[in-house]
């Protein structure tokens, strides 16, 4: 699915029209595509206006338990874990080598710390075997350095914090204003973010809040980014 | 468990890495809105409970649905929610109340029963700015619940004239609804 593509379907899928099958691979594109995401919620956000100003109904006190219910009844699947098997071992490796293993527990009692770190262990393989470029956060006075590592072509990022002693996060600087972007998980005294995107970005910088404690200016080479739709569609 | 973030950036973030508590502190942030662009679509209450938790346990299932950049999780959550009420109502074959509404231009019709008079009259207005070939590409598919396939048909228009449309209209619609 091209870049024009889905900006032809954000309206429609915003609007509902979209067949069940249009909207599946609408979704299935959007949930990896940052650039594509981002067209998704303007149309959204314009849809949601609309329907803010349709006649309010007040939700039944009921349907709060139907939702905890419907929330308790799902066991949520660690994200792409069994449907990567090109990292997989490699992931798993480095799992054990920070101690994952032994704490298996995780898996049922804190799956989104889980995820995180297997997504870390797979950033760090990628880091070691690919090329990559590194920049340094400019930090205010009194806040951890930190740095990031990433992909040429922009496809991932790797936010690292030294000397982490709270969980801070990331904000991608642009038009002059900040998307949140995520926030960095601590482990032990370094805490760390990988981002899987689809763009190039060209200033990051690190929140504790609302306040910015460090920028960093991402280095780029002279080819233009490529969205998906150039290499797979 | 985590702490009720205070605002909805901190909880579009939880909301995105895919914390359970995230999930129903949405819910209860936005449950009016939610239950509401689900009502209105389906005009039951009973059957827009259901829509309303199947659509969050749906997102609860698929990790990454939901990113921070996309923006808001409230216009996100409100989407996931119609396009659930609306797939509803297709599948179940449901078509004619909908289609009882599209009678004539949507300005004329119940779907602009909005919150108060002000709402009512500024969708009104907003509607009228469009031209009447947008107006009626947003009429069939956001009041009327058919497919672009479907508004294509029914107006003998190419698709991709029914998508430009509709993309137009949303945005100007928008446009006139924001100043």
């Amino acid at each position: 699915m091209s870049f024009d593509h889905v900006a032809d379907l954000a309206a429609p899928y915003a609007l509902g029209a979209l067949s069940d099958d249009e909207r599946a691979a609408f979704e299935a594109h959007v949930r990896r595509c940052a650039s594509c995401a981002a067209l998704a919620g303007a149309a959204e956000r314009d849809v949601a206006l609309v329907a803010s100003m349709e006649a309010r109904h007040p939700a039944p006190p009921e349907l709060a338990g139907r939702v905890a219910r419907a929330l308790a009844a799902h066991v949520a699947r660690p994200a792409n874990l069994w449907q990567r098997p090109a990292w997989l071992t490699g992931a798993l490796a480095a799992a054990l080598l920070v101690g994952l293993l032994p704490s298996m527990y995780f898996w049922r009692e804190n799956r989104a710390l889980h995820r995180a770190m297997v997504a870390q262990s797979e950033a760090m393989e990628r880091v070691a075997a690919g090329p990559h470029l590194t920049a340094a956060f400019r930090s205010a006075p009194g806040s951890p350095p930190a740095s990031v590592t990433y992909a040429p072509d922009g496809s991932w990022y790797l936010i690292v914090v030294h000397d982490a002693s709270k969980a801070l996060g990331v904000a991608w600087m642009h038009e002059g204003r900040h998307t949140m972007l995520g926030r960095t998980v601590p482990r032990g005294s370094v805490a760390m973010l990988y981002l899987p995107k689809s763009h190039r970005m060209d200033r990051l910088a690190l929140m504790d809040g609302a306040r910015i404690v460090a920028q960093a200016d991402l280095w780029w080479q002279k080819t233009p980014p490529n969205h998906p739709s150039a290499r797979s569609g | 468990m985590a702490a009720t973030p205070s605002t909805d950036e901190e909880l579009a973030i939880a909301f995105g890495a895919h914390e359970r508590w995230a999930f129903g502190d949405a819910y209860r942030r936005y449950a009016s809105l939610l239950y509401s662009a689900a009502y209105n679509v389906l005009g039951n209450g009973e059957e827009a409970q259901d829509c309303v938790s199947d659509a969050i346990a749906r997102l609860w299932r698929s990790p990454r649905a939901y990113s921070p950049e996309r923006g808001s999780l409230r216009s996100f959550l409100v989407v996931c929610v119609r396009n659930e009420a609306i797939s509803r109502q297709r599948r179940q074959s449901r078509r004619m109340r909908l289609e009882g509404r599209l009678a004539a231009m949507p300005v004329e019709h119940d779907e602009l029963q909005v919150a108060d008079p002000i709402e009512r009259d500024r969708v009104r207005r907003a509607l009228l700015t469009l031209p009447d070939e947008q107006r009626t590409a947003l009429a069939l598919a956001y009041y009327g619940g058919k497919t672009q396939t479907e508004i294509a048909a029914e107006l003998q228009q190419p698709l991709g004239t029914i998508k430009s449309r509709m993309k137009l209209g949303l945005r100007k619609l928008a446009a006139a609804l924001e100043t």
